[in-house]
């Protein structure tokens, strides 16, 4: 045995930039997370070249499972050309060559930041949700060792203790985005900052969601056909943004999560937040051929899940 | 086409990324070197939060950065979970540092002397303005003295568990191969001792002051003594897979002891670090002083110092507030005037009494 | 950068190996092909030197050792190789771990005969309401020592090979023997 022996050849950088270690340790909690959905799974979380809340966490899952014919697809607020999406786009492709789409129906993994598109992803597509902050506990509870002896206990009191508050003082649930749901009935969770909008999506879906947090260095999932069911009193149903009936000024998308943009006459207008969705509509408006995959909202609606 | 997607995404940070550059230009080794040798406590800082040991790719990661601290700290972690880890190198032990400085404030003179060695403590913070004007600051030459200082010295601690002044900790015998490992592992609490040394030990400078000064000034239980400050070099003692040792090199650490009466004794706070770093070590040292029965969500708790001082997580979450957050802003948007609409509904006389 | 890193022939063993066993476990019922039969993709995928590995099977203790793996005895283990189970006693030293962190529960590898053998029926997460298979070769009382053994969150998770098919078995898929 030599010194060499001990390690390999000089190459500027590992497949896919992390370290063979790095990747399998990943693995190994990404198991543990699906086996246990919804439940925050600790792991050492690399340095990325990437700045920490930056989407590191989700940097690393992808790292881990993209391959040189994995089609890739990075989004932020639900945009393909946001500038961090952007970036991300081109790291993932430069240390894996990877192609890379902006069609949701075309890519095999989807990394996102605060939205999960609006067309309904398959059985074969995995999406990776960025997350800040994985603790849904942190508002009731900032310290995260009693806030994982909650979760042990199951012990989510004063998460409903903050949910009913807040009825009874604004009439209503406060939370906007984060909605913290409960995960195949036992361990509550946040679903990343994505719109309530968003949340059913996860219900009983098709897909494998994992969501990652580099900074907080926690890992969890939701396995395909889990029940994920936001935090609601019987007599005060779960509530998605008000945005079934808005329609986008670009595409003429009608009935999807929108972002409002402010005018200088006080009033406001809207963009469809899912940018390749509302190109899709804008081209096949024109005539183009194009194909339109089933959405999850059909006329502002979410289909009855099961 | 009518839309197009990529509303230059990709070119505006391309372009963003060279205005940056633009600023600081040509990189090459001279300017790498003259960093490297101009700025060594600069490197040690850098080093040290990297927890990465090299002054050349520290002084690299300066140049590339334009000095801005936390960026080329996280280019140096970055860097550092592409090395492969060939080995776990001996214990450095405190009596075998070869010791450039130490100091002790709890007594007037310790075995093996109070050795000053390298310091600004007491120098006068006055500009070299002649510089600026063309007269060069030629530092003036040190006379040796007549007897050097012994290269190692034992700690001040040891004389006070000698004397039954302080209980030292127990020595750790676990394996080089098992001791925890924050680059393999998260910290979880509580902490094992070593996840804690090995934060402190590349906690942000800045950050850890703030705690410990907080701690100093009486948001922490026990008043530090400072029983002793060393700067040092330590021999890196790896083995050879033929089963020889060796020294791989000398790398500057720096080490704090610090104090507080506990009753009948002394109890003892401790921090080292890659690089010559006073400030820090003397801070981190303090915050684990206080730790001890600390009270949940205090700066002196554990949880709540290691989390805050970890520099690569705290200034890469703070700039991801630059980052859109639209979509959640829509969300609370949403959220806020649809209670307000519901508040405008109801009628005036069942608004609930002030 | 101005070419890609190219994965070796051990990184693309791993990463198709993870893959298949991912959607197996995240799907329990569906079997996937890995990309050699045995376990050496298994292997490749989880294992290094932060591992602690119990192995029934003499044949894999080479390739397990190879990897850096400590060795180690059942209650220990993170990593379960059982080989071909004659005795269903031995799940009751596999770890389980806690409420507090259930990813401590063991990832336990067992070979079988897919596609013949007794009925299980499934349900549970990555289930679309139940799923009927069969299974051949675990020793008797291995589902209802499994049943008792699991205390949700806490527990362990099965792949369960037969050459390069594998099925996965999270803790927390139900399983009743028909």
């Amino acid at each position: 045995m030599s010194l060499s022996s001990l390690t390999k050849p000089w190459q500027p950088m590992s497949y896919g930039f992390l370290d063979a270690s790095a990747k399998r340790e990943i693995r190994r909690k990404m198991l543990k997370a699906v086996a246990v959905p919804g439940c925050q799974m600790p792991y050492a979380s690399r340095e990325v070249p990437m700045a920490r809340g930056w989407g590191t966490g989700g940097l690393q899952v992808s790292l881990t499972l993209i391959n040189p014919k994995t089609c890739v697809k990075v989004i932020d607020q639900g945009a393909d050309d946001s500038v961090n999406a952007a970036s991300i786009r081109r790291f993932l492709a430069d240390v894996s060559g990877a192609p890379t789409t902006l069609d949701t129906l075309q890519a095999d993994l989807i990394q996102s930041r605060h939205r999960i598109p609006e067309e309904k992803l398959a059985a074969h597509q995995t999406l990776v949700l960025q997350v800040p902050n994985p603790e849904p506990l942190r508002s009731v509870q900032p310290n995260m060792s009693i806030a994982r002896q909650m979760h042990a206990d199951a012990d989510y009191g004063r998460m409903w203790l903050q949910l009913y508050e807040q009825i009874v003082r604004s009439g209503r649930v406060m939370q906007g985005a984060s909605y913290p749901a409960m995960v195949n009935g036992r361990h509550v969770m946040t679903p990343s900052p994505i719109p309530r909008w968003d949340v059913p999506k996860l219900h009983m879906a098709q897909h494998l969601t994992i969501l990652s947090a580099g900074r907080e260095k926690r890992i969890f999932a939701v396995p395909p056909f889990t029940r994920v069911e936001p935090l609601v009193f019987d007599d005060v149903p779960y509530k998605v943004e008000d945005h079934g009936d808005l329609t986008c000024n670009r595409s003429g998308a009608r009935g999807f999560f929108m972002n409002e943009i402010p005018l200088p006459d006080g009033s406001s207008t809207h963009e469809i937040s899912d940018s390749d969705y509302g190109v899709k509509t804008i081209r096949a408006r024109d005539g183009e051929t194009v194909e339109m995959g089933a959405t999850w909202y059909n006329n502002g609606q979410m289909e009855d899940a099961q | 086409m009518a839309y197009v997607a990529t509303r230059g995404g990709a070119r505006a940070i391309e372009q963003a990324e060279r205005l940056f550059r633009a600023e600081m230009g040509e990189i090459d080794p001279a300017r790498v070197n003259e960093i490297r040798t101009a700025m060594p406590y600069l490197i040690d800082r850098v080093m040290g939060e990297a927890s990465l040991y090299d002054e050349d790719i520290a002084a690299l990661a300066l140049a590339q950065t334009g000095g801005e601290l936390y960026e080329a700290v996280l280019l140096l972690r970055a860097w550092r979970t592409t090395q492969p880890r060939l080995q776990v190198a001996q214990p450095v032990q405190q009596n075998a540092l070869f010791t450039h400085r130490r100091i002790s404030a709890a007594f007037k003179d310790i075995p093996g002397g109070q050795l000053l060695g390298p310091t600004l403590d007491y120098s006068h913070r006055i500009l070299a303005s002649d510089v600026l004007t063309g007269t060069p600051f030629v530092p003036v030459p040190v006379d040796a003295a007549a007897q050097p200082a012994p290269a190692t010295q034992p700690s001040v601690a040891a004389w006070q568990a000698a004397n039954d002044l302080v209980d030292l900790p127990e020595p750790d015998l676990t394996r080089p191969d098992d001791i925890p490992d924050i680059t393999r592992e998260p910290v979880l609490f509580p902490s094992k001792r070593a996840h804690t040394l090995q934060s402190l030990a590349r906690a942000d400078t800045g950050g850890t002051l703030a705690l410990g000064y907080a701690a100093m000034r009486g948001y922490g239980k026990a008043h530090p003594t400072v029983n002793e400050l060393r700067l040092a070099e330590a021999e890196v003692m790896v083995k050879h897979p033929k089963g020889t040792e060796f020294s791989a090199g000398r790398v500057k650490v720096s080490q704090a002891e610090v104090v507080s009466k506990s009753g009948e004794k002394l109890s003892l706070g401790f921090a080292a670090t890659l690089g010559w770093n006073e400030v820090k070590c003397i801070s981190a040292a303090t915050l684990d002083l206080n730790s001890k029965g600390a009270a949940k969500g205090s700066a002196t708790e554990e949880e709540f110092f290691l989390y805050h001082t970890e520099g690569v997580e705290s200034s890469g979450f703070c700039i991801h507030f630059k980052l859109p957050h639209y979509v959640t802003f829509q969300s609370s948007l949403d959220a806020m005037r649809d209670a307000n609409a519901k508040r405008q509904a109801q009628p005036q006389d069942q608004e609930p009494a002030e | 950068m101005q070419t890609h890193p190219q994965p070796s022939d051990l990184d693309t063993l791993a990463n198709a190996s993870f893959s298949a066993l991912l959607t197996a476990l995240s799907r329990p019922g569906q079997i996937q092909i890995l990309p050699t039969a045995g376990e050496a993709g298994i292997i490749a995928a989880l294992l290094d030197h932060e591992c602690r590995v119990a192995c029934a099977d003499p044949r894999l203790l080479p390739q397990v050792m190879q990897t850096g793996a400590l060795v180690a005895e059942l209650p220990e283990a993170d990593h379960v190789f059982l080989g071909k189970m004659t005795d269903p006693s031995q799940l009751d030293h596999v770890k389980t771990g806690s409420d507090l962190y259930p990813d401590a529960g063991a990832t336990v590898v067992i070979n079988v005969s897919l596609d013949t053998g007794p009925r299980l029926r499934l349900s549970g997460p990555g289930i679309d309401g139940t799923v009927t298979l069969c299974v051949d070769g675990l020793p008797d009382g291995f589902w209802s020592a499994r049943d008792n053994l699991i205390r949700y969150p806490m527990g362990f998770d099965l792949f369960l090979q037969d050459g390069a098919q594998v099925m996965g078995l999270p803790r927390s898929t139900t399983v009743e023997v028909l």
